[in-house]
């Protein structure tokens, strides 16, 4: 019953755990909190700047207040589409890739650490390199699309062009942590499962869908979740690549912006945090929602292919 | 043993001498400027940081370079952190006037209430400035929080002479006259114009003259809009946008969404496009990167009437302005002071090719001598004068970079219904 011992060692565990702990709710449960209630105030993120308690107006102004609020309610649309592309995506090349990796090939060392390497590099860099890539004047791509008499602004030209290529962007950025994860999954599977299969005659795509799949259901879920989670969330490369731009705001960015007052050039606008906050608290909302609800599916799918 | 003590007490003498050497270190003051990227402005600023620290060996200036996009940004971080001394603040514009409501301070008003800005009231550097200046870009609520640098135009379209004497093309005076000398340089391979596009704002401030052409008086443009004597979809504006569609689809050359804004001057000056829309602070640039560049600049000619096209219109730049809690306020004010002495102050305007706003400073530089002629017609422009009410949509601007290549929209009718109605929604919403 004491797996800790008794007397005072049944209290050394949870004196281990009370550093994180703590960390944990001064780093993220406080500032949760308090977003929670700059929510409801119109605060300016300014310190000595007067504070006042406005209850719901943040969000209504959010949901409802004429065009501005059906801009958001777009940008909520933009954010689950982004998600959903991002996600499949990054969840099917990170699967192939980590299977072919996964063979005795030569060089798979080297290739396994140039899908990874993107991940390594900050939002900053993977921006300009995506930024140089798809200079319109002369750069690498256009000059492909020249040969075919074809030519495109890229991220600079409608926004849905401009935010197709965010999507390919996040899906390079990231792809490298999918690809670990399903790597050190597949690295985990008895060699004997796939022994077996073969010698009951299961060709490749049998083994694929009744051994390597279901084995790889706590990377499956692992990487689900992540993919959900972390582009739900995504803002930063909408910063570096795009800036703010009509049409191609996500909820991430869109927080940020209106937050911090970014501008456009020397335009001024104003610090809204209290604003930002309401906003902050419909995203985690939405994921929230999301990720419970995707939880929910994979657990009952976990219970039901590994028990 | 013995090693062992003779290594404990290295360690404690070089802990005691980083502890003892620490007085003689705080001796030194580190003054800490936030400054835009504005190439030649960078450069000039290094230039007087360096001689500024000759003469005062005792402080030691840290300056940060933003994006002009991030500047307010940073501005709010750094000053809730007590971690800048000295800011770069844009003129004071967007106050919020007698007609509008249901809208937000900005920023700088803001900043001002929170009592984040020292009031310079009384600094004798003030009086280097000419008094309009300080009412107009730098006083709030009675106090002076900010010393501005100088005005510039941005409503004006740098253009290349040789390839206008080499086409037998006379200046464009007017929009057709424009019209027909891009669609010669077109005719022939060479865009017409080009613009820093990779920065979103510079494509629709170069169409900025257009909205001047049209509407002239634009602090009336302002209050037009928002008591409805003004819509952006009725006939007057219609013209604006159908030409701004010109501007964005015919003039301006396909890429120029990739041109990073301070990699634009140096396209222009290359010789590779005609034209450049854009503002006066790009001309150092210009003229770093070709000296030999034989250039021009005027307003850009959106009316058919010659008349109509002789204003400029523009803004107050870049000004100075000290965190009230600095703790290194004297380094701070002497810093604005040495500056604003009439000689460095010169040196600046020559550099940037700011429109002066000290009195004895002289404007010498090229685009001094090119805008010269239209001072006298020099006038805010629209976007110093605009603020939105809460509510309106994201469309409510008017901005040729809605139009395609760079946006989405491809009539004129449609984009200026979608505008109008943004900032109807809006301006309806009072209230509501």
């Amino acid at each position: 019953m004491y797996h800790f011992g008794r007397g005072r060692a049944r209290w050394v565990p949870y004196l281990l755990l009370l550093p994180g702990v703590l960390a944990y709710f001064i780093m993220a449960v406080g500032p949760s909190l308090a977003t929670t209630v700059f929510s409801f105030t119109d605060a300016s993120g300014l310190p000595n700047a007067p504070v006042n308690w406005v209850g719901l107006d943040n969000y209504e102004e959010f949901l409802f207040l004429g065009q501005a609020a059906r801009d958001n309610l777009n940008a909520v649309g933009r954010t689950l589409v982004f998600c959903f592309f991002v996600t499949t995506i990054q969840f099917a090349l990170g699967l192939v890739v980590a299977i072919i990796l996964n063979q005795k090939l030569r060089g798979r060392n080297f290739f396994r650490t140039l899908y990874f390497m993107p991940v390594i590099l900050g939002a900053v860099i993977q921006g300009l390199i995506w930024t140089l890539f798809l200079y319109p004047l002369g750069g690498p791509l256009a000059q492909i699309l020249g040969t075919f008499g074809l030519r495109s602004e890229f991220l600079g030209g409608p926004p849905t062009e401009a935010f197709a290529w965010v999507i390919v962007v996040q899906i390079w950025a990231n792809m490298g942590v999918t690809m670990i994860i399903f790597l050190a999954g597949l690295q985990t599977i008895s060699e004997e499962y796939y022994e077996a299969a073969r010698i009951d005659g299961a060709n490749a795509w049998q083994v694929f869908t009744n051994v390597t799949w279901p084995l790889l259901t706590p990377s499956v879920n692992t990487n689900l979740l992540l993919n959900i989670i972390g582009s739900l969330q995504a803002w930063q490369l909408f910063l570096v690549l795009i800036g703010y731009r009509n049409g191609t705001q996500v909820l991430g960015y869109l927080i940020y912006a209106t937050g911090f007052g970014q501008t456009s050039g020397s335009v001024t606008s104003s610090f809204r945090q209290g604003y930002a906050a309401a906003a902050s608290i419909v995203m985690f909302v939405m994921v929230l929602v999301i990720g419970l609800t995707v939880q929910y599916f994979l657990r009952r799918r976990e219970e039901r292919l590994v028990g | 043993m013995m090693r062992k003590t003779v290594l404990t007490t290295l360690v404690a003498l070089l802990l005691l001498s980083v502890v003892f050497m620490q007085p003689a270190a705080a001796q030194t003051t580190t003054l800490r400027v936030l400054v835009h990227q504005n190439p030649p402005m960078v450069e000039f600023m290094e230039m007087f940081n360096q001689q500024f620290q000759e003469r005062h060996p005792d402080i030691v200036i840290d300056m940060s370079v933003v994006n002009a996009n991030d500047l307010s940004t940073v501005t709010q971080t750094r000053l809730s952190a007590n971690d800048i001394d000295v800011i770069d603040i844009f003129g004071f514009s967007n106050a919020v006037q007698p007609y509008m409501e249901n809208v937000d301070a900005p920023n700088w008003q803001q900043l001002i209430d929170a009592g984040l800005l020292m009031d310079l009231s009384g600094q004798d550097f003030i009086n280097n400035y000419d008094a309009a200046t300080i009412a107009d870009a730098g006083t709030y609520n009675g106090g002076v929080y900010a010393i501005n640098l100088g005005r510039v135009s941005y409503s004006g379209v740098f253009y290349n002479m040789d390839l206008f004497e080499e086409y037998s093309l006379a200046v464009p005076t007017t929009w057709d006259e424009l019209v027909a000398a891009c669609q010669t340089f077109t005719a022939d391979g060479i865009p017409c114009m080009t613009a820093g596009g990779k920065d979103g704002w510079p494509i629709f401030v170069g169409a900025y003259g257009m909205i001047g052409a049209i509407y002239p008086d634009q602090a009336a443009l302002v209050e037009g809009l928002w008591t409805g004597t003004i819509k952006w979809n009725d006939e007057k504006s219609m013209e604006m946008w159908r030409k701004m569609q010109v501007y964005a689809r015919d003039m301006i050359e396909p890429g120029a969404s990739g041109v990073a804004g301070d990699a634009a001057p140096g396209r222009f000056a290359s010789g590779a496009v005609a034209m450049f829309p854009g503002g006066t602070w790009y001309a150092p640039a210009i003229e770093a990167s070709e000296p030999d560049f034989e250039w021009g600049y005027i307003p850009f000619p959106a009316s058919d009437t010659p008349e109509d096209n002789q204003y400029l219109f523009g803004k107050y730049d870049q000004g100075w302005a000290v965190a009230a809690n600095t703790p290194n306020a004297d380094a701070a004010l002497l810093y604005l002071a040495e500056f604003s002495d009439p000689e460095n102050y010169q040196a600046f305007v020559n550099a940037v090719g700011f429109i002066p706003t000290q009195p004895t400073a002289q404007l010498s530089t090229r685009i001094g001598e090119q805008v010269g002629p239209y001072l006298a017609n020099f006038r805010v422009g629209y976007e110093q004068y605009w603020v939105a009410p809460r509510g309106v949509g994201q469309y409510a601007a008017p901005w040729a970079s809605f139009f395609q290549p760079f946006g989405t929209f491809d009539d004129p009718q449609t984009l200026a219904d979608t505008v109008q109605a943004d900032l109807q929604s809006g301006l309806d919403a009072i209230g509501g």
